[in-house]
């Protein structure tokens, strides 16, 4: 019996607690002050830097480019590749 | 960092690469070795202490302590492959044209005269006796012998383990022969190229091997024409003629560069017939044969020791040539 009244008592305190926090924090956002709005003229705002447009894909195709992809990478041989297997 | 040393020997292509303060001194006394060696054991030589044992077939002859091992062990491999490896088939090589080095058959053009005899007859490799008491080895008469690859296999060998007392980690290779010791301070693993036999420009895998042997045979390697015969070095000595092989060549990596030498070979000459056999005596062998088409295969780890290097993963998406 006591086991019973002390379980309803946990779930009574854990939904009034519930309920009492939300109401609680609803409250307070209605009351707090409200976020200060951006209201300056547009003429006032830093100008933004423009990029120079990218060449197209196609540049790079052409036949008097000397762009090669691999020239991205440095693929250099690691000191002791150079042993080969050769045959005899 | 890694110093490296070429020069030319034994009628092929020498590397030596070492890392340490004495590398350039251990280098140096390497060559110094090798050259000697060369002149100990090349039948080219007429001078040298083979060309004197192959001139005395037929009588007891003292050898050095040295030529005794590589003889001794040529012996127990000619057992364990059922003769497949055979270093008793100098007459049968020289019989095929190749009576000069190598260098020299090519600088003729590598095109030589038709055979004008027959096949004469050779005794049997296993009919050379020791005498070890006091070095002396007797040859069967008409026996010539040609250590070539076990030879070059010992030198190898004996150079890294001499290069190590300089550096700290090493790599010896003489035309397909490799012994490494250590392992780079850049890494934990020596790279090296496989080659394709039939371009050998271009590498068909990059291989990784920590300390031990690797070697090559190749059919592609000394080649030349007879007549109409194209021939090459490797003899089946079942037939006295260059072996008509399965694959282009075999890459053996053994702890140990005779094991490797003699199984590149073997394996290269027994081809598919005879492969079970001889790794039933070696099952801790790895091989690499490249066939015709330029494919791999080998025994079941060689993946292992293959990677997929920086350049051929750009080539696979397309980036590099």
């Amino acid at each position: 019996m006591i086991k019973r009244l002390v379980k309803i008592g946990i779930r009574f305190w854990i939904t009034l607690a519930s309920v009492g926090s939300f109401v609680g924090g609803w409250i307070m956002l209605v009351h707090a002050p409200k976020p200060a709005q951006l209201s300056q003229p547009a003429g006032d705002a830093a100008s933004i830097p423009t990029l120079e447009p990218l060449p197209p894909l196609s540049q790079f195709n052409s036949a008097n480019n000397n762009f090669q992809p691999q020239q991205f990478f440095s693929v250099q041989p690691r000191q002791r590749s150079f042993f080969r297997t050769g045959g005899s | 960092m890694m110093q490296t040393m070429q020069f030319r020997a034994m009628n092929t292509d020498i590397l030596l690469a070492a890392e340490g303060g004495g590398a350039v001194e251990g280098m140096q006394t390497v060559k110094t070795f090798i050259d000697d060696c060369e002149q100990r054991f090349s039948r080219f030589l007429p001078e040298s202490e083979l060309s004197r044992l192959n001139r005395s077939a037929g009588e007891w002859v003292h050898v050095s302590n040295d030529l005794l091992e590589m003889l001794r062990i040529s012996i127990n491999y000619y057992f364990e492959t059922k003769g497949i490896f055979d270093p008793s088939i100098l007459t049968d090589l020289k019989w095929i044209g190749y009576v000069r080095s190598m260098d020299e058959i090519r600088a003729g053009g590598a095109t030589l005269p038709p055979l004008t005899s027959k096949r004469g007859h050779r005794p049997a490799f296993h009919e050379m006796t020791f005498h070890p008491a006091d070095n002396r080895v007797r040859l069967p008469r008409n026996m010539e012998v040609d250590l070539g690859g076990i030879a070059k296999g010992w030198i190898v060998e004996k150079a890294a383990y001499l290069l190590n007392t300089y550096s700290s980690a090493c790599g010896v290779s003489a035309g397909g022969d490799m012994f490494f010791i250590g392992h780079p301070s850049d890494g934990m693993h020596w790279e090296v190229s496989l080659e394709d036999p039939r371009d050998p420009t271009r590498t068909l895998r990059q291989l990784r091997v920590s300390s031990g042997a690797m070697t090559t045979s190749s059919v592609m390697k000394r080649t030349w024409r007879q007549g109409e015969e194209a021939r090459h070095h490797l003899i089946d000595p079942r037939t006295g003629e260059s072996a008509r092989t399965d694959w282009l060549s075999v890459t053996v990596i053994s702890p140990d560069i005779i094991t490797a030498e003699v199984y590149a070979k073997a394996i290269l000459i027994g081809g598919e017939g005879e492969l079970k056999n001889l790794l039933e005596a070696r099952p801790d062998l790895t091989f690499i044969a490249v066939d015709p088409d330029g494919n791999l295969l080998g025994t079941p780890n060689y993946k292992d020791f293959t990677y997929e290097s920086t350049t051929d993963a750009l080539s696979s998406i397309g980036i590099a040539d």
